[in-house]
């Protein structure tokens, strides 16, 4: 039997949860489909987590379109979404006069796609914003601000869920047919789609899915899935897109280099390189960034660490960054970028938001690469434009676009830090000792409302295991807690995706 | 033939290096050198002879908060008969509360040892 | 705010036995803050035996041996409050600290920093390949297979052979897990020697000096490591290239004292040892604030973890007597010089204070200097295993001390006994390895 919707979202990363959410706004009964076991497990997580302004995009291009919007309204949307969010501005640096051509050639670009307050600075104004940053000369651009990417996947999921939508997880599309047709209350007839879906975990394993159900029907398909969107495009009938996974190498540094990196930090972009070539960012959470690298691969889920290019971020990160030092480096991680431009081609191509005439009622999402992360809720907004254009849409009175995130404990002052563990004692026992995590976040981010419950899920949740010790102290805690609050036994426990088993079961049997 | 051991008596780990001839009643030692003391002569004639260690393992315990407890052996046993002694301690179920000290096996397995509780555990488990 | 004179951070082997003794000396105010649910430390987690062989003749298990000193405590009657972290330290003594029960900012008199170690991790040391479940570091999985009850994999290959490693690769092979090698990247081993015997020689697990991981490998649990030989720059050597199926990979690459609290306050650390710099009473360059255990430096065997805290403890009774040791004050510019970069802790050297030198075989020493009016103990370890050595602590041309050894390895801690009469001036203590 199959679970009918009006609009099933593949994908459940930033671009898929950023619509859910917008469409959630309206009288529509909405699922998201997604692969892993958790939002924002791709893409979406795996960058520099950067609001950029906006300049680094072709004028008349989507790209440049949507960012400079997700730019301009982002205070307002971490505001609503409960998120942590901060425009630092960022320098975009050069030395030579080459360089000096390039940030004129940004600066122009960016003017001309609305990004305000763009500057041009010296070397003197570089040493005041950023005193640790060398450079002649620099683009300044006071509206570029830094985010917790997951936490913001989240957060718009959780609003959109909050607001009504369905989300499944473990949910991999295999096929999807166009099926007869459906009277809709608008005396409008509609093709169905019906989309098959397979788990990855056998259903006795997938004691997470809340319902049984694989396979659905909607009226509507958005197709938001990363990596994959040119697969589910061939499964709509669109051949033209193929994704060109191009993997970038980060290394996360110890929060105690903090003082030295106040906004990010970037080289003058090289047009063929692919990507924004290796800079530095400070995170939102107090560590640094620094990458990322592009390298075409062959496999869209090959996110291995290499040797060179983590010998070369050294190098690299040394040269522009001197505080770095080989033991600041407390993790590494990688993204893959979903490319629409092969390496030969080199460059950007533009996003790709389409619905075709043989495909009615299928919008594509091809190619979201940076600034999709900005552009998030612009692209939502389009693709409910492009929905209420072939049908009204009637508004959500419940709509609700608040929503609460999980309390920081380190973040609030001792005050309220001491008011809180008396209104409630397991915000006064600290699990994560590198990150300050207490027993309350650990056990609300065990019981969000999404239902996931890997151990990743609870570490981007809270920010445990994230710290110098990278989980040393506080894993074997988690962990208990997790399988005590799920009834898990050791064996069922996932570290990330299916069969991430981190046990085999037990010492001795209990 | 040379040979050289690493004594395990005491934490020192003295490097003992020992002539040993092999005869009917099994190998003898002929000469030793680097023994600090006089456990180190004792450790390699064992070691030719009847290799013998303590184990060390966990056994069940039921309590509201903890499942397992540590156990060791009061003296050591053959080298050769450890996994059985860990089979053993498999079929232990002790309840709370278990003490330091309190024998939870008597000579295991016939082997002249007995298997007491290292950890306490009290009443609620912790 | 409430007062104490003594304030330990920390109820595992050092903080206990620091406590204990500072009780007997006749301080009555201590409190001890220990963040997990029941004082022992890491102690907890070490079943096997081997603890208390100098202390109390005996071959104890580690919870064996913390129950001594957790017993002789309560008896005591030291107030030791669990399930509490300590958040803050300042240089002036403040202690802030969490518990369900509340939240309470303590003042000082002195304080004692006893809060031990972390595992340095596979990102730290920047392994190649996948993040996947089934990579743990031996502290990790041992405390799983110990405190938890959970068993981690079924084929395991460890990387470094520090005792940790050791004692897990035979704790994995009794509990039914295949442990293939365990992989070291430097020409010598890191372990104790009978560590070596008792778990790899036994189980016929081999060890391969002068090796290190160079990917790991698997789609969603680990499946297989590379491991590859390294060069004398410990580089891997290219088309030495091994792949080994396993679904578990332990790391035990090294302890990192864990000095965050203590930065706070202002104390500053050698580079060495990761650990405060400290002078012959165990205070650090914050006075009022002493450091013993693994987080002053890493420790091998826990009877000397207990002797130094107990010597600490009778340093710490002198402090609250006279209200002041001799002592530099760093306090006051404690934050720009911790900024500094520390090319020598003898450079910290207060002038009223005999800096010690180490030459480059030796890898440090504890304490980084001495007042000169007071015997003292001089621990350190050597970088590389040498035999018939000798350790010659000079001053100028003049030899103080000098002791033979039949054999030195990184692995064992080195202490030497120093009277303040061996002095013979208030030159810098060089303390240099000779060897064949």
């Amino acid at each position: 039997m199959a679970q009918t919707y009006d609009v099933i979202i593949i994908g459940g990363g930033v671009v898929g949860s950023a619509i859910a959410r917008e469409l959630s706004r309206y009288k529509l009964k909405i699922a998201v489909l997604e692969k892993e076991l958790d939002v924002c497990t791709e893409t979406s997580g795996r960058n520099s987590a950067v609001l950029h302004a906006g300049f680094n995009n072709r004028p008349g291009s989507l790209m440049a379109k949507f960012c400079v919007e997700g730019n301009l309204g982002f205070d307002r949307t971490a505001r609503e979404l409960d998120i942590p969010f901060k425009r630092t501005g960022k320098v975009v640096v050069g030395f030579d006069e080459e360089d000096l051509a390039g940030l004129k050639a940004l600066k122009d670009q960016g003017d001309r796609n609305g990004c305000p307050d763009l500057e041009l600075i010296d070397h003197n104004r570089i040493k005041e914003l950023a005193p640790f940053i060398d450079g002649e000369f620099a683009l300044y651009s006071p509206m570029t601000g830094i985010l917790n990417t997951f936490i913001y996947t989240i957060a718009l999921a959780e609003n959109a869920h909050q607001n009504g939508v369905d989300y499944f997880f473990d949910r991999e599309v295999t096929s999807i047919a166009r099926t007869g047709q459906s009277m809709t209350g608008i005396h409008r007839v509609s093709p169905e789609y019906e989309i098959q879906t397979k788990y990855g975990m056998s259903p006795e394993q997938n004691s997470l899915s809340r319902t049984p159900y694989d396979h659905f029907r909607s009226r509507w398909v958005i197709n938001s899935a990363g990596l994959n969107a040119d697969v589910i495009a061939r499964m709509l009938g669109n051949s033209d897109y193929t994704i060109y996974p191009c993997r970038g190498e980060y290394f996360i540094l110890d929060r105690k280099l903090a003082p030295y990196l106040t906004m990010p930090a970037y080289p003058v972009p090289n047009a063929k390189a692919g990507g924004l070539g290796i800079h530095l960012t400070p995170t939102i959470d107090g560590t640094i960034l620094i990458g990322p690298s592009a390298e075409y691969i062959d496999a869209k889920d090959d996110y291995a660490s290499t040797q060179s290019v983590m010998d070369l971020l050294i190098e690299d990160g040394a040269r522009i960054f001197p505080p770095l030092q080989a033991n600041s480096i407390i993790r590494s991680y990688t993204g893959i970028r979903p490319k629409l431009v092969s390496k030969n081609k080199g460059g950007y191509a533009d996003f790709v938001i389409e619905e075709r005439n043989t495909y009615p009622q299928a919008v594509n999402l091809i190619g979201i690469e940076s600034p999709g992360l900005t552009s998030s809720l612009p692209i939502a907004r389009r693709v409910v434009e492009m929905i209420g254009q072939k049908e009204d849409l009637q508004s959500n009175p419940d709509f609700d676009p608040n929503r609460k995130g999980i309390l920081c404990f380190k973040d609030q002052t001792r005050d309220i830090q001491r008011s809180l563990i008396q209104s409630n004692p397991n915000y006064g026992e600290i699990i994560c000792r590198c990150e300050t995590v207490t027993r309350a976040e650990i056990l609300a981010a065990i019981r969000n409302p999404l239902g996931v419950a890997t151990l990743s899920g609870i570490k981007v949740r809270t920010r445990a295991m994230m710290g110098r010790c990278q989980g040393g102290y506080c894993q074997t805690r988690i962990t208990e807690l997790l399988m005590k609050e799920k009834n898990l036994q050791p064996q069922d426990v996932l570290y990330l995706r299916n069969s991430s088993n981190m046990f085999t079961g037990r010492v001795r049997d209990i | 033939m040379n040979r050289t051991f690493i004594c395990i008596a005491c934490p020192v780990g003295c490097e003992i290096e020992a002539r040993i001839e092999e005869s009917s009643e099994g190998p003898i030692i002929l000469e030793i050198a680097g023994a600090n003391c006089i456990r180190g002569r004792t450790y390699v004639e064992n070691e030719l002879k009847n290799p013998t260690r303590i184990v060390t393992s966990s056994v069940r315990v039921t309590g509201e908060n903890i499942s397992i407890t540590s156990v060791r052996l009061t003296a050591p046993v053959p080298r050769n008969r450890m996994m059985d002694v860990i089979e053993e301690l498999r079929k232990v179920r002790l309840t709370a509360p278990v003490s330091i000290g309190q024998i939870v096996i008597q000579n295991i397995l016939g082997l002249g040892s007995d298997v007491i509780v290292t950890k306490p555990v009290d009443i609620s488990g912790v | 705010m409430t007062a104490h004179d003594v304030i330990i951070i920390g109820g595992g082997p050092a903080g206990l036995a620091a406590a204990i003794e500072l009780k007997r000396l006749g301080v009555a105010d201590i409190l001890i803050l220990e963040r997990e649910k029941d004082p022992g430390g890491i102690l907890r987690q070490c079943i096997h035996d081997g603890f208390g062989l100098h202390r109390f003749n005996e071959s104890l298990s580690g919870p064996e041996y913390a129950a001594r000193f957790i017993d002789q405590a309560k008896e005591m009657e030291i107030e030791c409050l669990t399930n509490t972290s300590v958040l803050e330290i300042t240089s002036g003594k403040q202690v802030t600290a969490a518990s369900p029960q509340g939240m309470t900012t303590y003042q000082a008199r002195a304080v004692v920093l006893a809060m031990g170690c972390r595992e340095r991790t596979r990102e730290a040391i920047r392994i190649p390949g996948s993040r996947l479940a089934g990579v743990y570091t031996a502290g990790v999985a041992q405390s799983y297979l110990n405190l938890k009850n959970i068993m981690i994999g079924r084929s395991a290959v460890i990387l470094g052979s520090g005792d940790i490693g050791l004692i897990m690769a035979r704790r994995l092979t009794l509990e039914g897990a295949q442990v293939k090698a365990v992989f070291e990247i430097q020409p010598h081993a890191n372990g104790l020697p009978r560590n070596i015997e008792q778990c790899l020689n036994d189980f016929n697990i081999p060890l391969f000096l002068s090796h290190t991981v160079t990917n790991i490998k698997g789609r969603n649990r680990l499946e297989g490591v590379t491991v590859s030989q390294v060069d004398d720059n410990l580089r891997p050597i290219p088309g030495t290239e091994k792949d080994y199926a396993c679904d578990t990979l332990i790391i035990s690459v090294g302890l990192i004292p864990e000095n965050e609290l203590s930065e706070m306050a202002g104390v500053i650390l050698d580079p060495r040892t990761h650990g405060p710099i400290v002078d012959e009473n165990y205070q650090t360059t914050v006075s009022g604030i002493f450091a013993a255990g693994n987080v002053l430096q890493v420790h091998d065997l826990v009877d000397f973890v207990s002797l130094e805290a107990e010597r600490l403890a009778m340093s710490v009774a002198g402090y609250l007597e006279t209200d002041t040791l001799l002592s530099a004050d760093f306090s006051k510019d404690s934050i720009k010089t911790s900024t500094k970069k520390i090319n020598k802790p003898a450079d910290f050297a207060p002038a009223e204070f005999i800096p010690i030198e180490a030459d480059q075989s030796i890898a440090f020493t504890v304490p980084q200097y001495v007042s000169g009016q007071a015997d003292f103990i001089l621990s350190l370890r050597v970088r590389h295993p040498v035999r018939n050595c000798q350790i010659v602590l000079q001053q100028g041309d003049q030899i103080i001390r000098s002791v033979k050894l039949r054999k030195a390895i990184p692995a064992e801690m080195i202490q030497i006994p120093i009277k303040s009469g061996d002095l013979v001036s208030r030159e810098k203590i060089t303390a240099v390895l000779e060897y064949e």
